[in-house]
């Protein structure tokens, strides 16, 4: 099976997050393996766990737990980028966490590991 | 850092530097495809070619001058770097830049060079 890695670049505001979703959801049935979703840029806001979205649009952020719980897609968050989208992990067990369980923080470093894994990379 | 397998990866940079941060973030990535060896070809088109002008002052609208690490792309074995002579003579830009060893290709051979890589992240 062909080895497919994503890079999410845009916020859950965007349309285009959708088109991500919908192009990671339809490579699912191709007989491809999605070996991670790393999320840069402003697509890190897609892990901010108190995104709010009106009932009558597409529930991206749903779609997202879905597809990694169901499908066991790593979801990596990139550190540098969430720090500056305001996304941070606290050490203080009483602090509210912002960002989303499904979601694994990590450098840079994992992108290239992906890319390097990958027979193909989809940058959206 | 090391690892045992290596690609080969285009940066292909279009933004200009200043008004938004795709510049540095693509500079962040390029810093570390080249820490971890990996065969990396940074290409500047558009208005990205602005990345490579000199004499930019970005301190007088408060932007760190990150601009000044591109100087440091040979320690990160970062060689590869090709503008496109249109984007520059669409600008009036002449082929002066504030780091040594940009190649500058007309589009044809712009073009044949980026799709060389394995990966091509565009930025």
């Amino acid at each position: 099976m062909k080895k497919l890695a994503v890079i999410v670049t845009t916020p859950p505001s965007s349309h285009l997050t959708q088109t991500a979703f919908q192009l990671i959801h339809n490579t699912l049935s191709q007989n491809i393996e999605l070996i991670g979703v790393f999320f840069y840029q402003s697509g890190v806001l897609n892990a901010n766990q108190y995104l709010t979205i009106p009932n009558d649009e597409f529930p991206l952020q749903q779609k997202w737990q879905q597809l990694n719980k169901e499908h066991c897609i790593p979801f990596y968050l990139c550190s540098t980028a969430a720090e500056k989208h305001g996304l941070i992990k606290s050490d203080d067990p009483m602090s509210m966490d912002l960002i989303l369980d499904e979601f694994i923080i990590a450098g840079l470093g994992e992108l290239v590991e992906l890319t390097l894994k990958a027979d193909r990379v989809v940058q959206l | 850092m090391t690892t045992s397998q290596q690609k080969s990866i285009s940066i292909l940079n279009t933004c200009p530097p200043f008004g938004q941060s795709n510049a540095k973030d693509s500079l962040d990535v390029a810093l570390i495809m080249g820490t971890y060896e990996q065969h990396t070809h940074l290409f500047f088109q558009g208005d990205g070619v602005w990345q490579l002008v000199s004499n930019q002052a970005p301190e007088t609208i408060q932007v760190k001058d990150f601009l000044k690490t591109f100087a440091a792309f040979e320690f990160y074995d970062l060689e590869n770097i090709y503008i496109c002579k249109k984007s520059l003579q669409e600008r009036n830009l002449p082929e002066i830049f504030h780091i040594e060893n940009v190649q500058v290709l007309d589009i044809n051979d712009f073009a044949k060079k980026l799709t060389e890589s394995d990966i091509i992240l565009r930025f």
